[in-house]
Parts: C-alpha cells; structure tokens; sequence
C-alpha cells in the first residue's frame, strides 16, 4: 500500500537516515525537560516517574520501574455495579498484618507477641481477625491463639531462641500478607464520567491479577515493560515502549511524531528481545567491532574481537566515517555507473 | 581521497613467528641516543624503524621523515609475560579445558548439540559466507537453554567435576588480577600455563568460537614484544635543545631494562628467587605497557609524577584515538567567529566578513566548458582572486604576481582552481551544540564589510543561537557532490517543516508577532501615504483596494505578504481566522499562524507554495510587522505594573486563603489523620500535600489578574499574544512570588531544624518554607528574599545537570540508531541489512508531510 502512487510526494525518499532523525527528535526536547524526579500533582493516588528520568528509564530497559502501576478495567457486566467493584478490589491490594494494626506488645524473652488489631481498618479491608490469625497459623515457627476479635497472641516455638531470631520472626509477621496480591501497595476504585470503575494500583504483577474474575484480561495495562513481555509477548512490549515514550514527551508539552517513537520501540524490540540503547544493548551488540569501539569500551571490543577472529565488514555509518569513506546512507546510497564511451560525445558548448 | 578497495577488516592475534615476520630489527639496547645525540644501532629509535629527524634516510626503506611511513621491531623476551587484556579469555579456556588432556569439558553429546550453531561460525573462513560473525560463547550458552551467556557457559564448565575424556578430576582454577593464576593454590608460571593453552586442540577451540586461524591461544602469552615504530612514538625537541621522548619508548625502555637483566641473572646463575623477582617485575612493566589503569595493578609514572598514557589510553575514551581523531577529524576550509543579527538578510544567508570571504577557498574544476571563467579568477590582481592552482599532478601551487602569467596560460581541463569565496556560493553554517539535523544549514554567502558572521533573526531558532557572544562554524563544500547536496537538500528555506513533529522551525518572533496582531485587528486604518510606504517597504508598488472612505486596512496590507489564490482557515488565541483567495477576509493574525505556536499558515504556504515563497511570505511578514510595531510604538513602563487597590485586596485574600488550607493539613497531619501517599511516609505524605496547595496561590492569583488587565497595559498584550513574557512574569510582579522549590520540595536546609534563625524551630509555616507573599514590585522581605536565592540556585544547577544527562541521552540514541536508513522497499534496515520496520512509521510517510498525505491541513 505505501509503496502505493496515493503517497507521491508525501513518501520517505528512500535511504534517508530516519534512525538519525528519530534518536535526534527525541534527544533535542530532552535538553528541555526538567529533571525532577516526579512531580506528581499532589493528589492523585499513584505515583509514577515523569520527565527525562521515566525517558531513561524505559530506554535503559530497567527489569523494574522505579514506580511500576497498573490499570484494570472491569468486564461488560460489572463496571458499573460498585459492589461487585469493591469485590475485586478487596482480592487485589495487598493487606499485610502491619496495615490493620493499631499496637503491638512483643516480649522477646519468653518469645510472645500480642497484635492488636484496628477495627476500623479490618472493616475497611472487609477481614476479620479470624482471617487474619488462620492465615499466621500456617507459619510454622509460631503458636497462633486468638484472644478475642482484636486480639491475637503468638509465641514463637522455633529452635534455637535467641532474641534476634525471635525478633526476625516478629518482624516478618508484621511484614506477612493477608489478603491480595503480592506487589500491589495500594489499589485505588476510580469512576469515570460514565459511570464505569476502573482499579488503578500501584505496584504490578498482570499474572496474578489476570486470574482474578471479572477482570477484563483484554485490557489490562502496566507500565512494567518486561512483565508486558512475559505475560503478553514481544509485540505488546514494542507497544507499551512506544506509548509510554509517547505518554512522557506529550505530558511534557512537547510533539514528537510517533514514527520517531515507535522507530526507538522497534529498535529496543525489532530481535524479539528487549535490548536496552546503549553499551549494554543495541548500541553495545553491533555487529561491527569499529561502532563498538568507538561508542564505549574501546579496549575491551578490540581485545574480543580478536580472540574471536571477528569481520568487520564496513558497512555502518561509524566504520565508514572511520576509515574516510562515504557513508552509505542518505544520498550515500545511491551508486552510480557511467559509461566512459558516452561521455566522450558529449561536445562543450560556449559558456555565454 | 576515498580508502576505496576495503572491503573488510578482520581482528586476529599476532604470533611470535608473525611478529618476528613484521620486524625488520631486533632490538637488544635499552636506550634511545647516544652522547652525540644520534640514534643507538638496536636501540628504541634505530634508524631501520623509520626516521623522524629531517636529514636522515630510513635504513630499510631510504625514504626521509615525510615519505617513510616507519617499520615494526620486536623485543625477544626472555621469559614468557602474559598478555593482560587477554588474562580474562585465558582464564576462560583454563577453566573450559582438562588439566590433564586439555580437551574441552563437554562430552561427545552435548558438542553434537552445539554443532549447528558452531557450523555457520566455521564457515566464516570464507569472509562472504560470513552472515554470521558474532557468534561467540554468547551465542552457544543459548544452546543450553539460558539467554545470558559467557557466565553461564563457564559455570557450566566450571562445575565439571571430572574430565569426560580422561575422567582426570579437576582442580581448583583462581584468577589473582591481572596476570596471576593458581592452580589448586599453586601459583603458574606464564611458561606453564603456555603449555597448557597450546594443547588444546584447533576443534575444541572451535567448539567455543575461537577461530584457529586468526589466534591460538598460546599467542596471548607473549615471547616476543612487537615494537611499533618511531613515528608512532615521535620525540619532540625541547626549546632548549633537550629531547623529550614519548611515553611509549620510556615504557619501551624500562621492558627492554628488566628484560636485559633478567636474560644477565639467568646467565650468571642467579638464585631462582631473584630471577621470579625480576620475572614479574617484567610482567608489571609489559601490563602498563598495554595498559596503564589495569585494575589492581599500581599505575606506572613519569619521573614528573604524571601517569604514563600507554597504549590503551592512547585508543580510549573521549579522547582517545577513536572518539578524538577517527570519528570526529580537523577540516580545511571552514571558519568560526561570533554572530550577530542582521534583518535585512534572507533566512537563507550568511553575511560573511570580508577578511574571511578573502582567505577561504571555493574549487573551480576546469573543464573546457569554464577554461575562460576560472582564468578569470587568475588574471584578477585584487578581490577576487584564485588563491591557488592545483595541477594536474596534485601539486598546489600558490597564485602569485610572479607567476599569475604561467599559470594562466597554463590552465587546462584537469585542473582545479581554488578561488576566493563571493557572493551567492554556499557554505554550511553550523552551532554547536548540533543536536538536530536543523543544527548544519547550507547558506549563501553575502560578503559584508565587520568580523562577525550575521544571519537572521527567524533563523537562530533551529539553531538555538542567540546574539549574547555566541559562535558560529562555517565550511565550504569542496566537492561537486557536496555542493549539490547543499544546495537540493540542505537550505533553510526547504528545512522550514520539522522532522520532529512537521511544525515549522523557522517562523517570525516577538516584535514581528505583535506587530502582526496590532496591524490585524480590525479597526486599523492607514491613510494612502502610509500605506504606500509601509507597502514600499516589502518591495510591493501596487496598492490594495482602497475602503470607501479612502483609507486602507491593516488587513489589506497585511494580504498582500500572501500568495495569490490562497485559502485558508486558522485558529488563534482570538477566535478564527478566515483568509479567502490570497484576501485576509477575517480575524487576526497571532503566533499560532506565523510564530512558534504552529506556525499553521507557514506551514500551508510551505506545502502549497514551495520553499521559496514561503520563505518570502515569512521575511515579508517580518518587515512589516516591524513596521507596524514601530509606528505604533510598543514600550512598557511601572505603570504596567501597579496595581489597583481592589486587586491588592484580592491578593491579600488570596493569601489568607492559601494559607489557612495550608494550615488546615498542618493540623490534620498533627492530629495524625493524614492518609498516607503510597510509597511516601507521612511527612513526605504531608510536604506534597501542603506543597500542591501552596503552589495554588499562583493560579489562583493568575485568573484574577487576567480578569482585571486590558490590552492597554502592553507588557499584557505581549504576554497575551505569546510575543514575549507570560502570565506568570505578571503574576509574580504584580501578585506575589509563591512558593519556592528545591529539588521539587520545599526549602529545608539552613539551621537546625529552621531555614533561618528568624523562625521557630521545626516550624512547618508558609512563611518559613519558601513562600513568598510579595511581588517584584512591593520588594521582598529580607527571608523572602533568601528564600528565593536558594531556589534560583537551585534551578540554576539542575539545568546545568539536566545538560548532561540528556546529552548523554542524546548520544547513546543516535549511537544505537545512526545505521537506520529507509530501503528502497520503504522497510527499515540496519546496516547489516537487519529489518527494523516492515514499513516507516507504518505509512511510509514523511514525517514533514504526513499532515498533507491524511489530509489533516
């Protein structure tokens, strides 16, 4: 279709240097951008990296965001019906122990810990103290005996029991879930202007919460690139890097044509593999020894490439550069042949 | 001056035999000159290495300092060094291969695994087959089943207990760096572990990527030291006579001393603890040789204290060999001066001062079309002149009263003349930093009489100049080649669109946009005499028509800068903007149409009309809008800032406001019933919250002021049409400052627990974090006033850190994407080929006209 003659003159010429143009469209605002770690509006409930910082990130292709977060939409059905929201809701943020608790009394000498637990925020997370004493009893270093609603007493019965041990235990009992899913801090019910509710967290994890009921799986979001990539596969990470990008540079006041941000998507994705830009990843896997070694480790390259007995074929902008010839790039690309016999009729005319 | 015929470069390691091959003289004295300051025979600057003293003659070549390009020598070590780089690799192949046998650890089976993959490795021999050259222990760890490599390979290999050839157990391998093993806690001597590297077989090495015939792996431990010639390492001759070797014959120096010492000890029968003294004496020396920041290894000085710059250094980093003197080279023909503004240029020209006009060069390639035109330029005694005349044998001969004759008569197809630069040759003008291809543009040259280089104001844009002290690059295209792509690619009048996002980058500015506005609007009138001249001014002599009272309109005036024929509908900040047939029907003209904020009708005139009447719609806009502007005079005074005593009030309640809100979760946060940010503890929880609000103020302040300020206060008008300023500058010399940020947050620093001695400890008021009540017209309050220092020292520094960071940014994307280009099947390849995108962009679209081609202009 695009080679189609509907384009015309509206095409790309072919052998233009777009991957220069792209890097440069999203490098040049970058001089711009403010530096601030994130500035969130103040009152919104999740906190994400904005700015240059988020840019790096995603193209440094981190394993984990800084602020991963997620957004889940509701099946046809159920979007509207707050109940039934608030029922995913419970099952998604993660409650840990320390989160219904007003006090606790710990004596490390005969190895108890009494939990007070807060009436107020069991009945907002919607569990009992029953729940919450059933779910520590499957520990196996600790005696678990309900006292009342509010009350729960352990003692530790672990081998060897020095206070640090004991103190250890303690520490993770404050720290262990009750309900939820690991890695969500916090889920928020949103409703939109028609009505329908949306949870938006923060902390992701797709593979948990896709086995939830009434979570709409089709639209699922999370800005977590590698997880995309284990749970939706290479085409969504491609997606979600250029959507993210594409989300930051917008929110910046700036416009970058997309072409630009889904050549860097597809640069980081195009090998069926997220490579980070730079020395570790695209820049850093070149075929050619000279673009490696003159981008970044220059001794390391050179020594490699000799043990392995590595070709460099010259075909790059770098090596070409390098070496004094012209790049085969732009109107490099071109290769022209003439004839030496024609040129030979060829007769001068008199300059006027 | 091409290196054609390169077709490939392939990376090996050199063998002793190979080295002793290259050399053409052994080296055995551990000195440079002797007393009479002559060249040592079998010394480090032996006369068969080359010469770089004018006057003596190469003793392998003949050749003099100019034509010889030097020759290798070699050092016979007399007992093995490890070559450090390599330690890691050898290393590796210990710790792959058997103790005993010396085979690879992998048994029959899992090498028939790795087969397939090995296969298209081998192959590589032939340079044409070789589709894949990379394939190394990366590529085979994948074998195993694991994405991530050469460590997982090794521990695979290390936990081989037993040899599966010759079930001999394994021992235990440890690497001390850089250059020590230990087997089983026994340090191995270079020679021990040379045995070992050297039984292992070619197709074992195979099995792990190395190829055979490029390196074996005994070659890593060196007997024999390639010496590179003199003038790699050229002495420079001290003012005073004295001569000051490099840093690579001093290191040369002290391997050849210790060598020779050692070679006297083992002779002489020396106790085996001095002569393993000496030996790793040597080894330290031959590793700062090949790298002087070898980690764990102390750093080898000059007797000034200066760390020596070996060969690793020379080839590293920013200025390295590479970064410094092969990706980025020195030019001829180019120039750089400071630049200043000049309106009554075209955004497509550069003013040139004389002085540089006279000095650079521009090739005339005679033919028998242009024998007549470039003898011209030889005959001529004065400006301008040929400068030189380079022959059909490359030899440049200068042009002079002497022989200006002889080569004039002389002159013939073949020969290049080099001639002064003049008045519409083109030369490529640049600012550093060169962030966006908009950064080099092809200008012509108008030679002006001053010593800066001038340009117009609309274009500093794409360039980001300003005329503060800024400088400016300029080159001369020296090849026909060159000079076409200029001048068909690289103008500013055909870089007016964007790659970025299509916008236009070149448009009118500031005064030009008020004056636009003002010469718009629909009671503007100008009796015939005015507009004759104001017409006069942009080289128009035909009057609009008149309206029936005989006046004309600014509207009228201002159609004329349009095309013919043109139509067009735009927004601005003051509604719609209608423009019928080449006719300003309707509306105004604002920075949304002709400045940064779209630029929507350049855009248009640009895509209908082409480069060059866009470029002068947009230089004849400029000129009468300036004209606009000074008959109605722009200027601001302290009046555009005083306030009425009603907005006063306003302020104070504003202020109030703020501030009980503020105080308000300042009590909630006491009371402990602020809910806390995820992520955030309860006082960040708290700083955020009371920031926002404070923050508030601003905005709050900015709608009143927008209520009560008319066009009449200019500054206003300014900020309004987006000419110059913003609301903001009013808000915060009207209203009041607001609140102040350090990294984001509010002041906290000073004394202990308060910013200043002059609060409360600990107190968590406005006043005594950062918030400003007063405005630039009342006067800051002395804390204020501190306050603000901080932030604006604190702005200033993240610029400078934002710099860069996105510098960094920029450079490693350009560096993972330079190779992209677009194929003639409109896919995305990279440069072995490699598809990126099936299609660019998805369309195949250009990104300066994807508006036009959907239709959205």
């Amino acid at each position: 279709m695009a080679k189609d003659e509907a384009h015309g003159i509206n095409g790309v010429t072919p052998g233009e240097a777009v991957g220069v143009v792209a890097a440069q469209s999203i490098g040049e605002p970058g001089t711009q951008m403010v530096l601030k770690a994130f500035h969130s509006a103040g009152i919104s409930s999740v906190i994400t990296t904005k700015g240059l910082p988020r840019i790096i990130e995603i193209v440094d292709a981190r394993k984990k965001p800084k602020f991963p977060i997620m957004e889940i939409r509701l099946e046809k059905g159920i979007e509207k019906n707050y109940a039934k929201v608030r029922e995913i809701w419970r099952k998604i943020e993660e409650v840990k122990v320390s989160n219904v608790i007003t006090n606790f009394d710990e004596d490390l000498k005969s190895g108890t810990l009494i939990l007070h637990l807060d009436k107020e925020k069991l009945s907002f997370y919607e569990i009992t103290g029953k729940t919450v004493a059933s779910r520590l009893s499957k520990r196996e270093d600790l005696s678990v005996e309900q006292m009342d609603s509010e009350t729960i007493k352990m003692k530790y019965k672990g081998k060897g029991r020095t206070a640090h041990m004991v103190r250890t235990a303690f520490v993770n009992v404050l720290g262990s879930a009750i309900v939820g899913i690991k890695g969500i801090i916090k889920a928020t019910v949103q409703q939109a202007e028609d009505g329908t509710y949306t949870i938006t967290t923060s902390g992701s994890n797709l593979e948990e919460v896709m086995k939830i009921d009434g979570v709409d799986k089709w639209h699922l979001y999370s800005n977590d690139i590698f997880e995309v990539m284990r749970v939706y596969g290479i085409d969504a990470a491609r997606n979600l890097i250029a959507h993210e990008l594409d989300e930051v540079i917008k929110e910046e006041g700036f416009t970058v044509s997309f072409r630009h941000i889904a050549l860097v998507a597809d640069a980081m994705t195009h090998t069926g593999n997220i490579k980070s830009i730079g020395r570790h990843g695209v820049a850093g896997q070149k075929e050619s020894v000279f673009a490696r070694a003159a981008y970044e480790e220059t001794v390391k390259h050179f020594t490699n490439a000799s043990v392995f007995g590595e070709i460099d074929h010259l075909k790059g902008v770098a090596e070409n550069i390098l070496i004094g010839k012209q790049i085969g790039l732009g109107t490099g690309i071109i290769r022209l042949t003439v004839k030496k016999d024609d040129l030979k009729k060829v007769k001068p005319k008199k300059e006027d | 001056m091409q290196a054609e015929g390169i077709e490939y470069i392939k990376f090996t390691t050199l063998s002793p035999e190979r080295i002793k091959r290259m050399s053409v003289a052994k080296l055995i004295v551990p000195d440079t000159y002797n007393e009479d300051g002559y060249p040592i025979d079998g010394g480090l600057v032996d006369q068969r290495l080359g010469v770089i003293d004018p006057g003596l003659k190469c003793k392998t070549c003949g050749g003099r300092a100019k034509t010889c390009p030097g020759h290798f020598g070699h050092i016979e070590l007399v007992r093995p060094v490890i070559h450090p780089e390599f330690s890691k690799t050898i290393y590796l192949l210990l710790q792959s291969t058997c103790f005993q046998c010396h085979r690879l650890l992998l048994t029959e089976a899992q090498v028939q695994e790795i087969q397939p993959v090995i296969k298209t490795f081998v192959s590589a021999e032939e340079p044409e087959e070789a589709a894949v050259t990379t394939v190394d222990i990366t590529t085979l760890a994948s074998v195993f089943g694991e994405q991530d490599s050469r460590a997982i390979l090794i521990k695979k290999l290390k936990s081989v207990k037993k040899c599966p050839h010759c079930t001999t157990p394994q021992p235990k391998l440890k690497l001390e760096r850089p250059t020590f093993f230990y087997v089983d806690g026994n340090k191995q001597k270079p020679d021990e572990i040379r045995d070992w590297l050297s039984k292992i077989p070619d197709s074992d090495l195979k099995l792990i990527g190395i190829d055979a015939t490029a390196t074996r792996p005994e070659w890593f431990i060196l007997t024999t030291l390639l010496v590179p010639p003199v003038n790699v390492r050229p002495s420079i001759t001290l003012e005073s006579g004295e001569r000051s070797e490099d840093d690579l014959t001093h290191k040369l120096v002290d391997i050849m001393r210790i060598n020779q010492r050692l070679e006297q000890d083992i002779d002489a029968g020396a106790p085996q603890i001095i002569i393993d003294d000496l030996w790793e004496l040597l080894q330290y020396q031959v590793t700062t040789y090949f790298n002087n920041e070898t980690p764990g290894v102390p750093v080898a000085r000059h007797r000034s204290t200066r760390p020596l710059k070996t060969l690793a250094q020379r080839l590293k980093g920013k200025e390295g060999r590479l970064r410094y003197n092969l990706s980025g080279k020195r030019v001829n023909f180019s120039a750089r001066t400071v630049i200043s503004s000049d309106a009554s240029l075209t955004v497509n020209q550069v003013g040139i001062p004389s002085r540089i006009a006279e000095n650079l060069t521009v090739p005339i390639y005679v033919a028998l079309w242009n024998v007549d035109y470039a003898r011209k330029y030889i005959d001529s005694k004065a400006y301008p002149t040929a400068i030189n005349v380079i022959m059909k044998d490359g030899i440049r001969k200068r042009v002079s009263d002497v022989n200006r004759e002889e080569l004039s008569k002389g002159l013939a197809p073949g020969m290049i003349v080099e001639r002064q630069l003049v008045d519409g040759d083109l030369a490529l003008f640049n600012r550093q930093p060169t962030l966006h291809r908009m950064s080099i543009m092809a200008h012509t040259v108008k030679v002006l009489p001053g010593r800066t280089m001038r340009l117009h104001v609309s274009v500093a844009m794409p360039y980001n100049a300003d005329f503060d002290g800024d400088e400016m690059n300029l080159h001369i295209p020296q090849s026909l080649e060159a000079m076409a792509e200029a001048r068909y690619l690289m103008q500013p009048k055909d870089q007016v669109l964007s790659a970025r996002d299509g916008r236009p980058i070149l448009f009118t500015e500031e005064d030009e946009i008020i004056g636009a506005y003002l010469l718009t609007q629909d009671n503007i009138k100008f009796a015939k005499d005015d507009a004759c001249r104001m017409l006069a001014g942009i080289d128009v002599y035909e009057l609009p028509k008149a309206s029936k009272d005989g006046t004309y309109t600014g509207k009228s005036l201002f159609s004329k800068t349009l095309p013919k024929g043109l139509n067009f509908e735009g927004k601005t900040a003051d509604g719609k903007t209608t423009i019928k047939n080449g006719e300003l029907v309707d509306g105004v003209v604002d920075e949304k149409m002709i400045g940064g904020g779209g630029g929507t009708l350049i855009a248009k005139i640009f895509d209908e009309y082409g480069s060059d009447i866009c470029m002068h719609f947009l230089l004849n806009v400029a000129k009468l809008s300036l004209m606009m502007t000074a008959k109605v005079g722009m200027t601001v005074s302290v009046r555009d800032y005083y306030n009425s005593d009603a907005i006063l009030k306003e302020r104070t309640k504003i202020v109030n406001e703020v501030e009980s809100k503020a105080n308000d979760i300042l009590q909630k946060y006491k009371n402990n019933q602020l809910e806390r940010l995820p992520g955030y503890t309860r006082k960040e929880t708290f700083e955020l919250i009371v920031m926002a609000q404070l923050e508030e103020a601003r905005h709050l302040a900015e709608n009143v002021l927008k209520k009560s300020l008319t066009v009449e206060n200019r500054a206003f008008l300014m900020a309004k049409v987006r000419a110059r300023g913003n609301i903001l500058n009013f808000v915060q010399t009207n209203m009041l400052l607001g609140q102040q940020s350090i990294r984001g947050r509010r002041p906290s620093r000073g004394y202990t627990g308060r910013i200043l001695p002059y609060f409360k400890r600990s107190s968590k008021l406005p006043a005594a974090k950062g918030f400003i009540k007063s405005s630039f017209f009342d006067g800051l309050q002395p804390t204020e006033f501190y306050m603000h220092a901080m932030g604006a020292r604190d702005s200033a520094m993240t610029k400078s850190l934002v710099t860069a960071v996105s510098g960094y940014l920029q450079r490693r994307l350009v560096n993972a994407m330079q190779d992209f280009y677009v194929g003639k099947d409109l896919s995305v390849r990279d440069a072995s080929g490699g598809l990126v995108q099936t299609i660019y962009g998805g369309d195949g679209l250009d990104p300066t006209r994807v508006r036009i081609a959907k239709g959205t202009m």
